[in-house]
C-alpha cells in the first residue's frame, strides 16, 4: 500500500513536469508545425541562468529565479528572431527548420558546458519532506506539481478568453488567412516563443532544485515533453498534459517492474506504440 | 467489352460521400469522358481507381476478372490502371529523363540493382520524351520546366507506362487545362494515337469542345451519382445535365 | 606524423559513416537520426566477440555487420510507416532505445565500464597493429563503401530512390511497392555502419555507450548536410572538414580540455549557418 501511494506521488511529480515540457513545445509546434528540438536548451538555459545567479553572484533565490524564467524567455525568442523567423518567411520544409533546431540545441548546449563545465551543478535546496497520502514529496516537488497544474491552466484560460490567444488560435489553425485578416503572426509566434520557452525554463530550474543540472540535461527533458505532446495529442494543451500523465504513471509504474534505468526506453516504446495505433493522440484537435 | 466497371462504389470524406453509390462501366479500346460540376467527384473518382485512396464501399471490376473490394496504391498497374494527375506531381528534383526511366524499369528489387535492359529503356525514353517535344529537355530538373511541359512531362510517363505494356486504362485527370493551343494539339493527338492502338481512356475535361472531339461516350457525374450517360450530342443537350452545370 | 595519421582514420571512419547515412537521407529523403546506433551495434559485436571469443577481427566485423542489418530490419518495419518529422522523431528515439540497450544490459556490454583490450585486426600473418598498416585498411573499406555507394546511386534502385524522396505516393501509382525500397537502402546503410563501427572499435581498442548517443547522430548528419545532400563526393568533403575543423581550432588556441564541446559547438553551429544560408551544403544535389 505505501509503495502504490508512493509511485502515484512520484508519477504526478514527474507528470508534471514533462507537462512543463510538453505545454510550451506544444504552443510553439501549434503555430510553427515544426518539432523545435532546441526547446530543451532553453530549458537547460533556465536553470543554469538561476544557477548563476545564486553561486557565482549571490543573488536572492526568488529574483533569481524570476530572471531565469524570464531569460530563458528571451533565448527563444532570439532563437526565433535569428533563425526560425528567416526560414519561415522563406517557406522552408519543416525538416529545414527541425535540422536548424537540432542545430541550436547542439551549440547552446555546448557552450553551456564550456561555461559551466560538465559537471553536475546542484542547488542549495531544502530537502524538507513531506507527506501526501503515504507518499513522500519534497517541497520542491510540491513546486513542480502546483506549477504544472497552474500554468495547464492557465495557459487554457489566456489561449481561450484573451485576444493573444484568439491570435495564436488563428495563426494555429492557418497563418495564411490569419495574415489576411490583419494578425501579425510574426509577433504571435515571436511572443509564442517567449511564452513557451519561458515555461520550459521554469521546468529547468525546477530540475535544478530537483535533482541538479547538467549541460545535456535539456534533451532528456525535452524528449519526455515531445512524446507527452505526441501521445497526447499534438496542438491540444490538454492533451500535452494529460499525455504528460500517463507518461509519467507509465514509467513510474513499469519502473516497479523493470530497473530504472530503463525508464528513457519505456517512453520511447510508448510514443512508438502511440504511433503505430493511435496516431492522432489520447484528445484529437 | 467492358474494361472498367464500378458497382455501387462509395467514397466518404469525414461521413460525407465524394462518391454516393456509383455504377458505370467504361468500354475497352475508347475515350470515356467524365464530365460534371466542380465537388462532383470525378478526380475523387480517379483517386480511388487508381488506388491513393481506399475505397468505402462497392467494387471494381477490372477486365471482368473478381471484383476488387480494395487497390493497394502499388497494385494498380498490377490492374492495368494508370493515371495523370490534374495538380502535377513529378519527381521535381529529378531530370526529366529520370523521370522517364523510373517508370520503365522493372519493378522488383533484384532487377533494380542490376538492371539488364538498360538499352532498351534508355531507347523506350527516348521515343516517349522525343513524342512529346521533351528529349531536348531531357538533362534538365523536372522543377525547373515550364508549365505546359511540365503537363507534357506527365503525358510520357503515362506513355512510358504504356511502353511497359503496364498500361490497359488511362485516367487522365484534366490533362489540358492551362496549355496552350498548340500543346491541347499534341495532347489530345496523343490520346487519340493511344486509343487507335487498343488502350481505353477515361478523360476528365471541362472543356465542351474537347469533350465533343474526343469523347466516344459521355458520362456525367453530380454529387457523386451518376447523372447521365451516352454520346457527346447527347449527353450536352439534356436539360439536367445544364442545370447541374449551371447550378440550382 | 601519428597525429595526421590518427585524424586521417578517424575522417575516413566518419567518410564511410557519412556515404552510408547519405543514402538514407539524401538519396530517399527520409532524415534518420538514428545511425550512431548501428555504428554502435557494429562496433559492440566486433568488440564483443574479439574481446570475449578471441574471434577473428574480419570475422567479427561480418558479424556485427550482420547484426546491424538485423536490427535495421527490424526497427526500418516500424520506421517505414512515418514520413518527414515524425521519422526524424522515432528515429531518434531508437537511437536512445539502443544507447539505453548499451548503457544497461551489463551482461554484455559492460555498461557504462566499456569494453578495453580491443585487439587490432589480423588477417593471414598481416598485422595492422601499427597506424600506418590500419590507414590503408581503412582506406581500403571507405573504397568498398564509396564503390558501394556509388553503385546503388547509379542503379534503377537508386532512382527509384530518389522518386521516394520527391514523390511517395506518384511513384507507388506506378506500381513500387515502396516499402521495400526503403527497408532494403536503410539495411544497406546500417550495415556499411557497423563496418566503420567495427573499425573504429579496433582502431581506439576501447568502447563505451558515451560514443554512440543522438549526439553522435547529429554529428553524422551534419556531416553530410555540410558537404551535399545526394552527393558522395559530399559526404567526404563534409567528413573531412568535420573532422579536421575543430582541430584547427585548437591550434587556434582553444584548450584541449574542450575539445568534445567545440566540436560540438562548432557542428551545432554549421548546421544552423547551413540552414540559413546553403541547405543544399556544399555540393549537394537534394534539398531537404
Amino acid at each position: 500500500m505505501e509503495i502504490l501511494s508512493q509511485l502515484i506521488v512520484n508519477s504526478v511529480i514527474a507528470g508534471a513536469m514533462y507537462a512543463l515540457m510538453a505545454l510550451g513545445f506544444n504552443l510553439i509546434y501549434s503555430v510553427t508545425r515544426f518539432f523545435n528540438l532546441a526547446h530543451g536548451v532553453a530549458a537547460a538555459a533556465g536553470g543554469y541562468a538561476v544557477f548563476y545567479l545564486t553561486s557565482s553572484l549571490g543573488q536572492n533565490v526568488y529574483i533569481a529565479t524570476a530572471a531565469g524564467i524570464v531569460s530563458a524567455g528571451f533565448l527563444g525568442y532570439g532563437f526565433d528572431r535569428l533563425v526560425f523567423l528567416r526560414l519561415r518567411r522563406r517557406k522552408t520544409s519543416s525538416m529545414v527548420q527541425l535540422v536548424a533546431s537540432l542545430g541550436l540545441l547542439t551549440s547552446v548546449q555546448a557552450v553551456l558546458a564550456i561555461l559551466f563545465t560538465n559537471e553536475f551543478q546542484t542547488f542549495p535546496a531544502g530537502h524538507t519532506l513531506y507527506n501526501v497520502l503515504g507518499g513522500a514529496i519534497t517541497g520542491t516537488q510540491t513546486a513542480v506539481v502546483a506549477s504544472g497544474f497552474f500554468i495547464t491552466l492557465l495557459l487554457a484560460l489566456i489561449l481561450r478568453h484573451t485576444m493573444f490567444g484568439k491570435a495564436v488560435n488563428a495563426v494555429s489553425d492557418d497563418a495564411e488567412v490569419a495574415r489576411i485578416v490583419g494578425i501579425d503572426t510574426d509577433r504571435v509566434t515571436g511572443r509564442v516563443f517567449f511564452m513557451g520557452s519561458a515555461i520550459a525554463g521554469i521546468a529547468g530550474i525546477l530540475t535544478g532544485f530537483d535533482t541538479g543540472l547538467g549541460p545535456t540535461m535539456g534533451m532528456g527533458l525535452l524528449l519526455k515533453g515531445v512524446i507527452a505532446c505526441i501521445i497526447g495529442g499534438m496542438g491540444n494543451v490538454w492533451g500535452g498534459t494529460a499525455g504528460s500523465m500517463l507518461l509519467g504513471f507509465a514509467e513510474n509504474f513499469g519502473i516497479w517492474k523493470i530497473p530504472g534505468q530503463w525508464k528513457d526506453a519505456i517512453s520511447f516504446v510508448i510514443l512508438i506504440a502511440f504511433l503505430l495505433l493511435r496516431p492522432e493522440g489520447m484528445i484529437k484537435k | 467489352m467492358n474494361k472498367l466497371e464500378t458497382q455501387d462504389l462509395v467514397k466518404r470524406f469525414a461521413g460525407v460521400a465524394a462518391i454516393d453509390g456509383l455504377s458505370i462501366s467504361i468500354e475497352a479500346g475508347r475515350i470515356t469522358s467524365i464530365i460534371g460540376p466542380n465537388g462532383s467527384g470525378k478526380s475523387t473518382l480517379v483517386n480511388v481507381l487508381s488506388g491513393m485512396l481506399p475505397i468505402d464501399g462497392g467494387l471494381v471490376v477490372v477486365d471482368a476478372q473478381p471484383p476488387l473490394k480494395s487497390i493497394r496504391p502499388s497494385k494498380a498497374p498490377s490492374y492495368g490502371i494508370t493515371r495523370t494527375f490534374q495538380e502535377v506531381r513529378l519527381f521535381e528534383q529529378m531530370t526529366v529523363l529520370d523521370n522517364v526511366l523510373v517508370v520503365l524499369t522493372e519493378r522488383n528489387l533484384r532487377s533494380a540493382f542490376f538492371e539488364r535492359h538498360r538499352a532498351h529503356h534508355l531507347g523506350q525514353a527516348e521515343a516517349v520524351l522525343t513524342r512529346t517535344g521533351l528529349w531536348g529537355k531531357r538533362g534538365d530538373l523536372a522543377v525547373n520546366l515550364s508549365y505546359g511541359q511540365r503537363k507534357l512531362l506527365e503525358i510520357a510517363r503515362v506513355l512510358a507506362m504504356c511502353a511497359t505494356s503496364q498500361a490497359g486504362i488511362i485516367l487522365f485527370d484534366e490533362p489540358f487545362a492551362g496549355l496552350f493551343p498548340q500543346m491541347v494539339k499534341t495532347v489530345s493527338s496523343i490520346i487519340k494515337e493511344l486509343r487507335n492502338s487498343g488502350i481505353t481512356a477515361v478523360l476528365i475535361e471541362h472543356n465542351m469542345d474537347l469533350i465533343r472531339e474526343l469523347s466516344d461516350h459521355v458520362i456525367v457525374m453530380d454529387s457523386g451519382r451518376l447523372l447521365a450517360e451516352g454520346s457527346a450530342a447527347e449527353v450536352l443537350e439534356r436539360r439536367d445535365v445544364i442545370e447541374a452545370y449551371l447550378g440550382e | 606524423m601519428e597525429y595526421a595519421i590518427n585524424l586521417a582514420i578517424l575522417f575516413l571512419i566518419y567518410a564511410i559513416l557519412g556515404l552510408s547515412l547519405n543514402l538514407v537521407v539524401g538519396y530517399t529523403g527520409l532524415l534518420s537520426t538514428a545511425h550512431a546506433a548501428f555504428y554502435g551495434i557494429g562496433a559492440y559485436a566486433a568488440a564483443i566477440l574479439v574481446t570475449s571469443h578471441n574471434v577473428n577481427f574480419f570475422m567479427a566485423l561480418l558479424a556485427g555487420v550482420l547484426a546491424s542489418a538485423l536490427a535495421a530490419l527490424l526497427i526500418g518495419v516500424v520506421l517505414s510507416r512515418f514520413a518527414g518529422d515524425y521519422y526524424a522523431l522515432v528515429s531518434l528515439g531508437f537511437n536512445v532505445i539502443a544507447y539505453s540497450v548499451l548503457l544497461n544490459w551489463q551482461g554484455l556490454t559492460r555498461g557504462p565500464l566499456g569494453i578495453p583490450g580491443i585487439s587490432r585486426p589480423y588477417l593471414l600473418g598481416l598485422a595492422f597493429s601499427s597506424n600506418g598498416p590500419f590507414l590503408v585498411l581503412a582506406l581500403i573499406f571507405l573504397a568498398m563503401a564509396y564503390i558501394i555507394s556509388r553503385f546503388i546511386a547509379g542503379s534503377s534502385f537508386g532512382r527509384v530512390l530518389k522518386a521516394i524522396r520527391e514523390d511517395e505516393g506518384a511513384i507507388q501509382v506506378f506500381g513500387y511497392d515502396t516499402v521495400r525500397y526503403k527497408l532494403a537502402v536503410f539495411v544497406i546503410s546500417a550495415a556499411m555502419a557497423a563496418a566503420a563501427g567495427a573499425l573504429f572499435a579496433s582502431y581506439i581498442t576501447f568502447i563505451d555507450p558515451s560514443s554512440f548517443t543522438v549526439m553522435e547522430s547529429v554529428f553524422i548528419l551534419a556531416i553530410i548536410i555540410l558537404g551535399g545532400l545526394s552527393n558522395l563526393k559530399g559526404s567526404v568533403l563534409g567528413a573531412a572538414i568535420m573532422v579536421l575543423l575543430p582541430e584547427a581550432l585548437r591550434f587556434a588556441g582553444f584548450p584541449a580540455s574542450m575539445a568534445a564541446e567545440l566540436r560540438q559547438a562548432v557542428y551545432g553551429l554549421s548546421l544552423i549557418l547551413l540552414m540559413l544560408f546553403r541547405p543544399q551544403g556544399i555540393l549537394g544535389e537534394y534539398r531537404l
